[in-house]
């Protein structure tokens, strides 16, 4: 395994380091990102590195940190501020989506607000309801916010460090089961940026597009492979920047294929990935459809803690390969 | 800008300034009674001389954050006048291009971080921006403009906690008016000295006289040297008193004719102008072209905004963010 | 009061005329569309004239009383402006031409309602399918690709088209065998089917020595992707031209979307082929069976087209094809 197979707490340090190292006012806060190194290790050595100066441990404070945050960036700093989980995102609401997302548009361009919010979401450690959710349509659903959701290491830091030019508040959706291991692709050398507001069609095929985020992106990617051994070729497309969304590769992709299946891990119900459908159904590539738009998605449940619970409660592996086998078999 | 009793000249600006946001309040009621300002106005007629004090110890380049009664706060930082009316009759030069309203005004040149529609959402911007000026060793202090109400707001908690741990050059004002919308502080607060807080934080706190702006000015003065000295946040509770319901849709059930007509007579501009006249630093008669020049600035920035054309809905999409540069 | 309230009801004064009032005194309360709102004096004063009665519906921005006071009061007044209203042009909807109708046998229903994946209706209403006649064999009941692909057009018209199919191969391999000659002429000029088709009809006509039947029919040949049609034209030298263009248009228009009426499939004396449309400069055009003539029309330039004839030596020699050729050239 070559040395840039880095993980994605891995490639996230490495696109924070790349940003304090080229503008002096990017600085991190958040709870016990300093000497402990972040609760899921993603800061590691920077306070070492970067000194107190420019990794703050905060108190627990999320209103307060992230409203700190928000004065930063109307003063000249490009704060990174790292919220534990992303459910904790609930005590910060007021200063995320009624200040930073509206106060360039609220006073009329005369100031803007360049502050990444990096959280991690997700389930599937058995952390429970509280600290395992997926909460992608609370942010998509703010306009002023552009929200990321990086599905590898590789785009992680691509991502991260486009986040961090952005004159606007950004939030950077961790999935935490990708925080230790790998992605399929090494990460890159150098500081090169993926622009945000771009999709990714992963892989190609003709008979069935999926359009995935975050953790189902590779999820799919599996599936894909799987299917693809037996004559079914997919197209697989990954946003990864959820707002503002690019749907131009979905509506070619459906044309090709006459058939969309959308995977989120989210609950179904007024998830992000309905954004995806609606789109689809209102435009001209809804002619092209041969076949029903399939939703994969979380139960509408608070998140179980018993393993098998959680499984059951977001789509698995067998979930996505029925449902593509499905849709393809029956819809000719 | 100066102790107000230390020349003609300071003493004419806090004048000047206390009737500007007078007079400017004024003009908003009677332009909102006649049915050309959209939505509803808080109007700070009467809390005058605590954001004339506070500002007279500011520089243009010290920062403030305001609240959705935060007309004063904007002219004592040196707003434009025109810009403010402009915004506020829904024009394309008001200071958000129509899309604030009275809310959320901010004045970048003048430090003006922007007024807020939610109660304490403005207190931890401040202490970023404190943050800010401490990191890039900037030398400012920023002043977070709030009420009684908002010191019960989980963000204020926070936000003086964050600034006493990091000793954030950083004033904490808070415009004591007695009420919370409907909700006396006798009835918000278990203690009588709302100063008490800043203990449970280890912020020196003060009491001062929200309608005397002499006595404002001192105490500012002194949290902006402690700031600037890197000493750390200062809590100061002025106390005030506004004549007017928190909103327009307030028929003021909440608190007696008597209580109101009682403050009426501690109107801080009278006041001020019996103490410059009798200490010889202004006569009457200057006192009342200051008056009058206030008046006319008003006027003329009605006149004019009234004129200005409306804003229009193209372009509100590009609005929401800032462009990225190539 | 908000800015949607016009009016307001004047509930009652709590002044009368003479009294002196300070600055803040309440002069009258107002019924606004949230509560009754009490209105202040702006100034020390006297009031001198009451200008509305209780009960009243007043204006907003109309004086309800009027005080005298020495201080100044920041009062503004501005007349409303009364804006003309933009005439609004109203732009009769253009009319369509109505097309002509083309008989179809009556096809028959399968279902009153249906269900059918989308490109399956637009690939429907292209080729003039009524979607109730096809069977539907796609999850409950929905009518998929498949379905409609492999759907009949009206039998009738589907038998046709398989006839002509047949005739056009029979006639290959007829030619073979007959005895023809083929002469070529170029001919500056511009025609449309219906002058060209006229021409030759008179040509022939002119010439009832080398007739095999009583009526001149002249066969033309359109291409679709439902295969060769080839509507016959009868007598085409005999109708008004008028009439005879709308026709050949509406009845190419038909061809291509495979509906030719079925009465005008047989008849034919004579055949045309255009190849222009395919850029090609001439092929010796075939012989149908029980036709002595056939003729296609290629394209040299932008001015100037080929016009090839090709006769039966059993019914006219050499000289009679090189006649009929010159004839329809110079009537072009």
């Amino acid at each position: 395994m070559s040395d840039r197979m880095l993980t994605m707490a891995e490639a996230v340090r490495e696109a924070m380091s790349i940003a304090f190292d080229e503008r002096p006012e990017v600085f991190l806060l958040g709870e016990d990102v300093g000497i402990y190194g972040g609760a899921f290790g993603v800061s590691g050595d920077m306070y070492h590195r970067y000194g107190a100066e420019r990794v703050l441990d905060t108190p627990i404070a999320e209103l307060g940190i992230v409203g700190a945050a928000v004065g930063a960036a109307l003063s000249g700093m490009r704060p990174i501020v790292e919220i534990q989980f992303s459910d904790f995102t609930a005590q910060a609401m007021d200063q995320i989506a009624n200040q930073a997302a509206k106060i360039h548009f609220m006073l009329g361009g005369a100031l803007h607000v360049p502050m990444v919010l990096r959280t991690p979401q997700g389930s599937g450690t058995g952390a429970a309801a509280q600290h395992s959710q997926n909460l992608e349509p609370w942010f998509a659903s703010v306009p002023g916010l552009k929200v990321v959701v990086p599905s590898n290491p590789a785009d992680a830091k691509g991502l991260l460090l486009a986040a961090i030019d952005d004159p606007n508040p950004v939030i950077f959706l961790e999935h935490k089961l990708l925080y230790k291991i790998p992605g399929r692709d090494p990460v890159l050398e150098g500081s090169t940026r993926i622009p945000l507001g771009v999709s990714k069609v992963v892989r190609e095929g003709k008979d069935l597009t999926i359009v995935a985020t975050g953790i189902m992106v590779n999820k799919s990617w599996e599936v894909c492979e799987k299917l693809a051994a037996e004559g079914i070729s997919i197209t697989l497309i990954d946003p990864r920047t959820i707002s503002p969304l690019d749907m131009n590769p979905v509506f070619e992709s459906v044309e090709k294929t006459g058939r969309l299946m959308v995977v989120q891990e989210g609950p179904a119900q007024a998830g992000f990935i309905n954004e995806v459908i609606a789109q689809l159904a209102g435009s001209s590539s809804f002619g092209s459809l041969i076949a029903p738009i399939k939703r994969l998605a979380g139960m509408n449940i608070p998140i179980p803690y018993a393993p098998q619970l959680e499984k059951a409660a977001v789509p698995q592996f067998d979930d996505i390969e029925a449902a593509a086998r499905e849709i393809v078999k029956n819809w000719r | 800008m100066g102790h107000p009793l230390s020349s003609p000249e300071h003493a004419s600006h806090a004048l000047l300034y206390m009737w500007r946001i007078r007079k400017f309040e004024e003009a908003v009621e009677d332009l909102f009674g006649r049915g050309m300002m959209h939505g509803t106005m808080h109007l700070s007629i009467g809390q005058e001389a605590s954001p004339t004090g506070m500002c007279m110890a500011m520089t243009l380049q010290d920062q403030i954050t305001s609240t959705h009664r935060g007309h004063g706060h904007c002219i004592a930082k040196g707003a434009d006048l025109t810009r403010m009316i402009a915004e506020l009759l829904g024009k394309k030069i008001g200071y958000c291009g129509g899309r604030g309203g009275s809310m959320h005004i901010a004045d970048v040149e003048t430090g003006n971080l922007g007024a807020n529609g939610v109660v304490g959402g403005g207190i931890p911007i401040a202490a970023g921006a404190a943050l800010a000026s401490k990191m890039m060793k900037r030398g400012t202090v920023a002043v977070s403009f709030f009420g009684d109400g908002a010191m019960n707001e989980g963000a204020f908690h926070e936000a003086a906690n964050l600034a006493a741990i990091w000793k954030l050059p950083m004033i904490l004002f808070c415009e004591n008016n007695k009420y919370g919308m409907s909700s006396s502080t006798e009835k918000a607060f278990a203690i009588d000295n709302l100063a008490d807080r800043g203990k449970g934080y280890g912020i020196p706190a003060v009491n001062v006289d929200g309608n005397d702006v002499v006595a404002v000015y001192e105490v500012a003065q002194v949290a902006v040297d402690r700031a600037k000295a890197g000493d750390g946040p200062t809590l100061i509770i002025a106390e005030t008193y506004r004549w007017k319901g928190h909103s327009r849709s307030d028929k003021n059930l909440y608190r007696t004719k008597e209580e109101i007509e009682e403050w009426r007579t501690k109107d801080p501009i009278p006041k001020f102008i019996a103490r410059v006249v009798e200490e010889r630093i202004l006569t009457q008669e200057q006192c009342d072209v200051i008056q009058n020049e206030a008046i006319e600035a008003i006027k003329a920035a009605v006149n004019e905004a009234v004129k200005a054309e409306s804003a229009e809905p193209s372009g509100l999409l590009d609005a929401v963010f800032k462009a990225v540069s190539a | 009061m908000s800015m949607t309230m016009e009016t307001g009801e004047l509930i009652n004064f709590h002044v009368a005329v003479g009294d002196h009032v300070k600055n803040g005194d309440v002069l009258f309360e107002v019924m606004t569309d949230k509560i009754d709102m009490e209105v202040e004096a702006p100034a020390d004063g006297v009031i001198e004239a009451l200008v509305a009665n209780p009960g009243d519906v007043v204006e907003i921005g109309k004086p309800v009383l009027i005080m005298l006071t020495e201080t100044e009061v920041m009062a503004f007044d501005f007349g409303t402006d009364n804006e003309p209203v933009a005439a609004v042009e109203v732009v009769a909807a253009p009319v369509v031409a109505p097309v002509v109708p083309v008989v179809v046998a009556a096809p028959v229903i399968l279902n009153e309602t249906v269900k059918a994946v989308p490109k399956a209706r637009v690939e429907a209403a292209n080729r003039g399918i009524d979607l109730r006649t096809v069977r539907a064999t796609g999850p409950d009941r929905t009518i998929m690709m498949e379905d409609v692909n492999g759907a009949q057009l009206d039998p009738a018209i589907a038998k046709r088209q398989a006839a002509n199919k047949a005739l056009i191969a029979k006639g290959i391999e007829m030619t073979r065998g007959v005895a023809q000659a083929s002469f070529t002429r170029s001919v500056k000029a511009n025609f449309d089917h219906a002058t060209f088709i006229a021409a030759w009809a008179k040509v022939l006509r002119n010439r009832p020595d080398l007739a095999v039947h009583q009526h001149v029919g002249v066969a033309l040949i359109i291409e679709s992707k439902y295969g060769s049609a080839l509507p016959v034209f009868r007598d085409p030298d005999q109708a008004n031209l008028a009439e005879l263009t709308i026709l050949v248009a509406s009845i190419t228009e038909a061809a291509k979307s495979g509906k030719v009426p079925v009465a005008m499939l047989s008849g034919a004396t004579t055949t045309v082929f255009d190849l222009t449309s395919y850029s090609m400069s001439s092929a010796t055009p075939l012989l149908f069976p029980n036709q002595v003539t056939s003729v296609t029309i290629g394209y040299e330039s932008a001015t100037t087209k080929i016009v090839s004839l090709t006769i039966d030596l059993n019914f006219c020699d050499f000289y009679d094809g090189a006649l009929l050729l010159d004839a329809l050239v110079a009537s072009l």
